[in-house]
């Protein structure tokens, strides 16, 4: 409960930030033809941005506004429109790519890492699989995401037509149009799953208490599922919630290259328009869910790891 | 391995069951690319409509689409010339203070399923002009009614009512009264919107009183704050009106029909419009892409779309390749818009760029003849349009072709037309003036080289490859001893205020677009109290804390006496010769001076693939009517450059015949 | 583990003395700290033994080779005679650009849709961006271990960071960039600024999770018991398992300030043409991805930027590994 008024209280402050730093920007941005208007005509739309209104009663009324439930109308970005609908058609597209991507990392990374693992400690001969699934997380890891991003586009738009015909764009009816976004946005993920999974199995390989259930006679597959997994699940689990709620906001680089019409790219489209209502809902919705992502993350690591003791004042990722 | 790749098959196939589960929606299947099409026509859109608004918007994506759902009075055929649209015919009075429009009976309003609401009567354009001109609407081409009598003021006015009411909710005024009182507001000088010089005679006549005599007053009428708007329509959705296709209406050749953002949007023929033998196009499918610009060529190439801007980029290889090159066609230069490169008399950039220098140099009539005749626009232009670039080049700040006086052009009047007939570029010249210029600078106290600060917005295509290829050009014509070009990126958001509204630059480009078939629509740029180059003089004017007072005696008679013959020009409204040639030998005046180098007008879309036939799209340098799809023929394959050279010398004969 | 090993032996020897007290033969010691740290020293040097592993791992030696020799590279190239300025517009004896010329002898990557030399601003590139990644990595690092390690450890101020970090995890970063470019106008410094203002919270982040991971584990428990004071179990106990991680972040950062600078560039708020570097080399390359005659404007500078972040990246986890004292014992 306190940790609840907390977090409301930082997204005040960060509403309050957000609405402070959006009245610096410049006021030109506001209109589509300022060279030709006349003042009189800049002056109301300022008005009617709410631009002339004092800082702190402007941030009252929006505050007011969001305890109702109301985010606002759009003021340029879709002139007029509410925008909670706006979000409630856009959310569920960016959804169910990110939500797939995301099942696709986690099944091909987790048992990715755990191969590597199982293959870095053992003998010699299984250690390509190491050195494969390496190079693998390196590349993804390093290259700049909108770099292959773009890549895996053009080749593997080229390569797939050659056994279907594939639009180069997405389209909701066609399921081979998801596959490419989905993988794309997936294998960042993927790589660093796959990495963090390898990493804490050996690390958890070599312990004491591995070495004691060795020791007892306890069977490798035991070894692996009962300790050594469990334990090495715990930072993951942080995490996941985390990449749950990311997903909800969409992929800026994926969105637009395949012109899916999800909510990617909306923030920074709604910045670069100056739709100050909708910056400030997005900000909001943003907040909180990653507020709640983390909050999720911290109870799921506490369950699995009793050893980690949630304190009052223990909450960030 | 082998778990891993069943593992990957395992996924692929339970995402792509999810993928067909989650997709849902409606929708019918998206079209296959069966032969062409002569009904259909297929276009990438990278920018999302930000409003239906026909009436408030000020964005060409916007006004473009939508004047196609909705007809005007008057609009332009495929010549230039006014043709009808909801207004069958049209007079004036002499003075040309009041003009009456005869509307056609039996239009119809639809809904966007093409459900009939209503009539179009002459009460639409009486409710759409009092919404425009309502500060509530923030309307942004509100400004298009300076013509008309009392809008102006009867904007002012409701932005006072408008002020005040959001001050009273506010509670910064305890009341209505009181907000007046304190801001020296008399209400009982309020206006009613009867005043205003719009009318309806009855239901199919519509009249617009002037403020002053408007011969142009056709042209305004084609702009989209001029559309009319069905009245029960706009009381029942309220604020809401234009922020989906359920909240608007439609009567002209379209109807809106399909509108799903960041997705596609659909014009469908409007079987019962009133004109429907002229509309050949069917359906208009726009199909929203992020990288539209980027991949839109290759759709186009494999026909999956029918209309593609080629960028400079690609167009040398597309020009050359099989399969492309016989479907590339350039555009009509667009005579509504030009730019021109801008001395700025108030510099107030950082003191590292020198602005006092700037401010001797800029105001020695030798050094901006050096920099005048040293620019080389040809070469700077190519970097837009490297195959004809002469097609674009202007050399006066009117574009030709803008207006005509009978059968001579506006260029071509007066003083104007020895400045129309040469390039300006001349390395020789440059230097000439540079050898003038050196004694006169150095008298002055100017120290060498004159650093000129040439800013761009990084956010405007290819602005920065322009401004590199200048400042090469120009330094090597004149010499790195004599100029320093520094090319600085300013902000692309907010960047005119930034830059060139606060005198933040030396030497720039800048533009401006015609709002009326009248010369006066140019001047606009250079008139008293203008944002651009500053050159008069006003302790009122204030730039970064210091007023725009800083002109050498010399410039200031210059100056003046510009303005007295602008004053002069404005002062003949109804003598057509005398007004236009008053006004060409201004502009004349103000180049002889160098007080700005005229440079390129719109190229439009540049060189595109396009499968409508150019020619059949109406032709004007104002408002919406060259947007509109009517009288559009879609031919089976998009014209190529010669056939396209060969059509438009077909066409600008008979332009010019029918110019007198 | 020899602090681990120090450890245990400390809290055996306390808890055994507790049991024995005042029982002879044994007299109980008092506690000094001092005697302590007399614990038994292994004949080790922590950086040798990070070195050693470091050279066995071949790929990652290799890497460092090529990294070096880019690095080397970049910075000599303009000294090399006969290279081009990455500004020149070139024009043909007409008098007219040489746009889009693929690569040939003259322009050994060709040329751009201005007509300058790819090959020059390839390498004015590298250098704009590696100078903006080393300054963000040092900025992002130093910031980032500092507060990361406050934050994790100090339980005082921890609530309050948290609540710090959530608000300025929640600015739009595009909204600063946008701001700090109008303010400042794009610029190598902007652009410094605007990636580091940002970037250092993730590191800090990343730092004060490891730590809260790794302060509660039995021998901090122990340390803390023995009344060890919170800098010396910092520096003792805890940095020396941060080391690997931090040198892994640190080498990390650069490849993600290349990223984040490609990035800015994409969105549109990146470097002026003017100024050469990947993120708009590649910004502008991508406009040309669908043609493949000019698909070379993408590919060389991606390609050059994937080989510096590859062999950053592969180096910066090597030398994590080498370092991890856990792997020293093997």
């Amino acid at each position: 409960m306190q940790r609840l008024i907390r977090s409301a209280v930082t997204l005040v402050v960060v509403i309050a930030v957000v609405f402070g730093l959006l009245r610096q920007m410049p006021i030109e941005g506001y209109f589509n033809n300022y060279d030709k208007m006349t003042p009189t005509q800049i002056r109301v739309g300022l008005e009617r941005h709410g631009l002339n209104r004092p800082y702190l009663r402007a941030l009252m009324s929006f505050l007011g506004n969001l305890l109702k439930g109301d985010l606002g109308v759009s003021n340029r970005y879709r002139v007029g429109y509410p925008i909670n609908s706006l979000i409630a058609q856009k959310m569920p597209i960016s959804m169910s790519i990110g939500i797939l991507a995301l099942i696709t990392a986690l099944a091909l990374g987790l048992p990715l890492g755990v191969l590597m693992a199982r293959s870095a400690i053992s003998a010699k001969r299984f250690k390509a699989a190491d050195k494969a699934g390496s190079a693998f997380i390196a590349i993804v890891e390093s290259i700049p995401f909108a770099v292959y991003c773009l890549f895996i586009q053009i080749y593997g738009t080229e390569l797939i037509r050659k056994y279907i015909y594939l639009p180069m764009l997405f389209s909701k009816e066609n399921i081979a149009t998801w596959f490419l976004p989905v993988f794309s946005l997936s294998l960042a993920n993927m790589a660093m799953y796959a990495m963090w999974m390898r990493r804490y199995m050996i690390d958890e390989y070599s312990r004491e208490y591995t070495r004691l259930a060795r020791a007892k006679g306890v069977s490798e597959a035991a070894i692996s599922t009962k300790h050594v997994f469990r334990n090495a699940i715990v930072p993951l689990s942080q995490y996941l919630p985390t990449s749950l709620v990311v997903t909800l906001m969409g992929s800026l680089y994926v969105e637009s290259r395949y012109s899916i019409p999800g909510m990617g790219g909306l923030l920074v489209d709604s910045i670069k328009r100056q739709d100050n209502t909708l910056v400030l809902a997005l900000v909001v919705v943003y907040t909180a869910l990653s507020i709640a992502g983390v909050f999720i993350g911290d109870i799921a690591m506490a369950v699995l790891d009793p050893r980690i003791r949630l304190t009052r004042s223990q909450e960030a990722r | 391995m082998k778990r891993f790749k069943s593992a990957l098959a395992a996924v692929l196939a339970a995402s792509i069951m999810l993928a067909s589960c989650g997709g849902g929606g409606g929708g019918g299947p998206t079209t296959g690319s069966s032969g062409p099409s002569t009904d259909v026509y297929r276009q990438l859109y990278g920018s999302e409509l930000t409003t239906l608004d026909y009436v408030a918007t000020g964005t060409t994506v916007e006004y473009s689409l939508l004047s196609n759902t909705v007809d005007g009075l008057v609009d332009f055929d495929r010549y230039g010339n006014p043709a009808p649209a909801l207004a069958e015919r049209w007079e004036h009075n002499d003075d040309y203070t009041e003009w009456k429009f005869y509307l056609r009976q039996g239009v119809m309003w639809y809904d966007y399923k093409g459900e009939e609401l209503g009539e179009a009567t002459a009460h639409d354009f009486v409710t759409a002009a009092k919404y425009a001109n309502e500060a509530e609407t923030d309307a942004s081409n509100q400004y298009m009614f300076e013509f008309v009598k009392n809008a102006q003021l009867y904007f002012e006015q409701s932005a006072d009512r408008l002020e005040a009411a959001n001050a009273v909710a506010d509670k910064e005024a305890a009341s209505i009264e009181d907000f007046y009182v304190a801001n020296g507001i008399n209400p009982d000088e309020f206006i009613a919107f009867d005043e205003v010089g719009v009318k309806a005679e009855g239901d199919y006549t519509v009249v617009y009183t002037m403020e002053a005599p408007c011969t142009f007053f056709l042209s305004c009428l084609s702009y989209n704050a001029y559309l009319p708007i069905y009245g029960p329509l706009l009381e029942e959705a309220g604020s809401s009106f234009g922020t989906d296709i359920t909240n608007i209406a439609f009567n002209g050749a379209y109807i809106f029909s399909e509108y799903e953002p960041n997705v596609k949007r659909t014009l469908t023929k409007n079987e019962n419009y009133w004109d429907a033998e002229n509309v050949g196009i069917k359906r208009i499918e726009y199909i929203y892409n992020a990288d539209e610009v980027t991949i839109a060529p290759t759709m186009a190439r494999n026909g999956e779309v029918d209309f593609a801007i080629i960028g400079a980029d690609i167009l040398d290889s597309w020009m050359k390749a099989e399969g492309t090159k016989d479907i590339i066609h350039n555009s009509m230069p667009n005579p509504s818009f030009a730019y021109f490169y801008n001395f700025n008399f108030e510099p107030r950039f950082d003191a590292q760029y020198e602005p006092d220098n700037w401010l001797i140099a800029v105001n020695n009539e030798n050094f901006r003849k050096s920099m005048f005749h040293a620019l080389d626009r040809v070469k700077a232009i190519s970097v837009y349009e490297p195959y004809d670039p002469q097609k674009f080049l202007i050399n006066t700040i009117t574009p030709r072709t803008f207006t005509m006086l009978g059968s001579v052009d506006y260029t071509e009047l007066g003083n104007l037309n020895a400045i129309s007939s040469s390039d300006s570029f001349s390395a020789s010249k440059a230097l000439e003036y540079k050898e003038l210029a050196i004694p006169e600078l150095e008298a002055a106290g100017a120290t060498f080289p004159i650093k000129v600060l040439m800013p761009y917005n990084p956010a405007t295509t290819d602005w920065d490859k322009e401004c590199q290829v200048v400042q090469q050009q120009m330094q090597d014509v004149l010499g790195r001893d004599y100029i320093e070009i520094i090319i600085e990126a300013g902000p692309a958001t907010g960047f005119l205020s930034a830059i060139r509204r606060t005198g933040n630059y030396a030497f720039m480009k800048c533009n401006w677009g015609a709002d009326y078939a009248d010369p006066a629509t140019w001047t606009e740029a250079f008139t008293f109290n203008n944002s651009y180059g500053f050159f008069y003089t006003n302790e009122n004017r204030v730039l970064s804390e210091k007023p725009a007072t800083n002109k050498t005696a010399a410039t200031q008679a210059i100056v003046d006496e510009y303005y007295s013959l602008i004053d002069a020009a404005k002062e003949i409204p109804l003598d057509f010769e005398a007004r236009y040639n008053a006004f060409a030998n201004a502009e004349a005046f103000l180049i002889d001076h160098a007080f700005a180098v005229p440079f390129y007008m719109s190229r439009e879309d540049g060189y595109t693939i396009d499968r409508i036939d150019p020619f059949t799209i109406p032709y004007a340098p104002f408002g919406v009517s060259r947007y509109h799809y009517k009288g559009r023929v879609i031919l089976d394959k998009s014209m190529g450059m010669d056939e396209y050279q060969a059509a438009y010398d077909k066409w600008h004969s008979e332009w010019k015949s029918l110019q007198k | 583990m020899p602090t681990m090993q120090k450890q245990a032996f400390e809290a055996i020897s306390d808890a055994a003395s507790k049991a024995l007290a005042g029982k002879p033969p044994f007299e109980r010691a008092p506690y000094s700290p001092e005697a302590g740290e007399e614990a038994p020293h292994e004949a080790y040097s922590y950086w040798r033994s990070t070195m050693r592993i470091f050279l066995r791992n071949k790929t990652a030696v290799a890497f460092l080779a090529i990294m070096a020799a880019l690095l080397v590279f970049t910075f000599v190239q303009p000294l090399i005679p006969g290279q081009k300025s990455p500004t020149e517009i070139f024009n043909d004896e007409r008098g007219i650009q040489i746009r889009n010329a693929p690569p040939s002898r003259e322009f050994w990557l060709g040329t751009n849709s201005i007509g300058q030399d790819l090959w020059s601003r390839i390498w004015a590139g590298t250098r704009t961006s590696l100078l903006i990644a080393f300054a963000v990595a040092i900025i992002d690092s130093a910031l980032g271990i500092a507060m990361g390690v406050v934050w994790g450890y100090i339980r005082a101020v921890e609530g309050m960071f948290t609540e710090l970090y959530n608000i300025f995890d929640n600015i739009p970063q595009t909204l600063m960039l946008i701001l700090i470019s109008y303010v400042l106008r794009p610029s190598v410094s902007t652009i410094i600024l605007a990636l580091s203002i940002t970037s250092w919270l993730t590191t800090a982040r990343f730092i004060r999770n490891q730590i809260v991971i790794i302060r509660d584990r039995d021998y901090n428990l122990a340390s803390r018991c023995l009344g060890s004071p919170p800098l010396k179990i910092i520096a003792r106990n805890i940095m020396p398992f941060l080391i690997s991680v931090i040198t892994m972040r640190a080498a990390i950062a650069i490849p993600n300030a290349i990223s984040n600078e490609v990035f800015v560039s994409y969105i549109g708020l990146g470097l002026p043409l003017a100024i050469p570097s990947l993120g708009n080399l590649i910004t502008s390359g991508i406009d040309k991805m669908l043609e493949p005659s000019l698909r070379y404007q993408l590919i060389f500078p991606a390609a050059v930027l994937c080989l510096i972040t590859v062999s950053f990246y592969i180096v910066g986890n090597a030398l994590a590994d080498a370092s991890d004292p856990k792997n020293h014992t093997i």
